[in-house]
């Protein structure tokens, strides 16, 4: 089993670097201009220099923390309500319809609202990366809450367990799997709109680094910078996946 | 002293459908009941309404001379469905913390009672499974030592065995009376197992369906402790068996 998972892994490491070589005669040939594509080597330089000035790293600081900052503001609202929401019938159908409405609407079509009400600020950013992470977070946990066996409920009560404690230890970790699920979801959906939300109101970060390289025809940067962003996407699956394992460890039972 | 267990003419209409009737009832101190009746006659309910999980619509069931409201602490549950009445997602060990938790125990005096009640129900080699990597018996076993950490005046059982094979049952069913024998606990034993009820009990009760009412109040005068070959073969288990055998021949017709 662990020999097959090693196989695996270096055939998608070599699909990784099959695919850069390509990119490198592409450029090479010159099939299309350097301007718009430099190969590989170009875009490796100008991150090490970006590194090495620290100036990107100080990009990738910004929007890693943007993008934790409204994942978390949206996982704490997206749980809470969720779990009043997936616990209580009443709540259900007090808010289902409303949420209905607002879960649909693209997390792009509310920057302008966002921009009205808050300019184009940090607080506007962070409004839309937690509005757009919210609906993954709180529609898995309303799941998660809802699915929870009813005879665990009875045996709590059958314990005489307080009301706060069958939440806390019943119905949460039983929604831990969905919570989780959403929270991978969620955690993408932040990046994408932590990227979007800096070009859009000039915040310091990766997006409007992108944003000016591209500007400024320094296609090496841009590149880089979308190389960047893709690693961010990658280690924060990664950082999930590994939660996932520790919390979920008895469902490899 | 006021019996344990008592039930003044008590009756269930749930949605319109009569459910249970004109149920009297006293159970002795440190007796063990059995229940038997055809499938839905009410003998889950009829348990569920001594837990407190179900409140009668007509008259009143008392525990220890006081009116039951709702569960309480002193009244343990063990359900039929161990499968779904367990924590998965915690060992042996914190399925039985569970109860210890409900009841206050300090976090510190906690391991000591744990690794006590998991070794009187066989479980001390194996606090650090999951419910997943347990066999049936050795859930159901689980389920027993959550339901002893509550130091029950009143244990109720609904088919706790029913799903087992005959070995294991067996075997449970001696360690269950063992354990009730040395607790003094008074039981409540729901089973569709004639010989089972015969084996275990002090009082055989026999429900009448639609609605369900008790037909039958048989006492078992075997002599303890039992075993599995001897009271089996005794002249007096073997006339038990055949009383139950009419009855519900004639229940079920
Ligand atoms: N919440 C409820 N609402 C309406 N009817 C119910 C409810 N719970 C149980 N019943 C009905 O009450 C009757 C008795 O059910 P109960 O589960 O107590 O029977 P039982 O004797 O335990 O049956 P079995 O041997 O199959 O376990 C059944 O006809 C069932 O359909
Ligand atoms: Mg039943």
């Amino acid at each position: 089993m662990r020999g097959r998972g090693a196989v695996w892994q270096l055939g998608s490491l070599l699909v990784c670097v099959a695919l850069i070589l390509a990119w490198q005669a592409v450029a090479q040939a010159r099939l299309v201009s350097p301007v718009f594509l430099p190969p590989p080597t170009r875009v490796w330089a100008a991150l090490v220099r970006g590194v090495e000035s620290g100036v990107i790293v100080q990009k990738l600081a910004g929007t890693v923390l943007r993008m934790i900052e409204g994942w978390a503001l949206a996982s704490v609202l997206g749980v809470a309500l969720g779990a009043l929401i997936g616990t209580s019938r009443a709540a259900r159908q007090w808010l289902g319809p409303t949420l209905e409405f607002l879960r649909p609407l693209p997390s792009s079509a509310i920057i302008p609202v966002a921009i009205a009400l808050f300019g184009l600020s940090n607080g506007m950013v962070l409004g839309v990366i937690g509005f757009g992470a919210l609906w993954p977070m709180l529609l898995a946990t309303v799941h998660g809450f809802a699915a929870v066996e009813p005879r665990l409920y009875e045996v709590g009560r059958a314990l005489g367990l307080s009301r706060w404690a069958v939440i806390r230890k019943v119905a949460l970790p039983s929604a831990m799997p969905d919570i989780l699920a959403g929270a991978r979801l969620g955690l993408t959906v932040a990046l994408v709109l932590a990227g979007v939300g800096e070009m859009l109101a000039g915040r310091d970060g990766l997006g409007q680094w992108i944003l000016l390289a591209a500007r400024a025809f320094r296609a090496p940067d841009l590149y880089a910078g979308v190389v960047l962003f893709g690693l961010l996407g990658y280690a924060s699956a990664l950082v999930i996946g590994l939660v996932e394992r520790r919390a979920l460890r008895w469902r490899q039972g | 002293m006021t019996a344990p267990i008592a039930l003044r003419n008590v009756g269930l209409t749930l949605g319109g459908k009569r459910i249970l009737d004109g149920i009297d009832l006293e159970i002795a101190r440190g007796s063990f009941t059995c229940v038997v009746g055809p499938s839905g006659c009410g003998k889950t309910t009829l348990l569920r309404l001594v837990a407190g999980l179900v409140l009668p619509t007509e008259g009143e069931v008392q525990i220890g001379g006081t009116r039951v409201v709702a569960p309480r602490r002193d009244v343990a549950v063990v359900f039929q469905d161990y499968g779904r009445a367990l924590l998965p997602w915690r060992t042996a060990a914190g399925n039985v913390s569970l109860a210890l938790e409900a009841m206050g125990v300090a976090p510190r005096a906690r391991p000591a009672r744990i690794r006590d009640l998991l070794g009187r129900v066989g479980l001390a080699e194996h606090a650090d499974k999951f419910p997943a990597q347990m066999s049936g018996g050795m859930q159901q076993r689980l389920q027993i030592a959550r339901c002893l950490a509550q130091q029950p005046e009143v244990l109720l059982m609904d088919e706790p065995f029913g799903a087992l094979d005959a070995m294991t049952r067996q075997g449970l069913q001696d360690e269950v009376l063992a354990l009730v024998g040395d607790s003094g606990a008074t039981v409540f034993f729901v089973t569709h197992d004639l010989e089972e009820a015969a084996y275990l009990g002090d009082v055989v009760i026999g429900l009448l369906p639609h609605p369900g009412r008790i037909a039958r109040q048989v006492a078992v005068k075997l002599p303890r402790p039992r075993d599995q070959l001897a009271t089996r073969e005794l002249p007096e288990f073997l006339r038990l068996r055949r009383e139950l055998f009419d009855f519900m021949r004639t229940a079920e017709a």
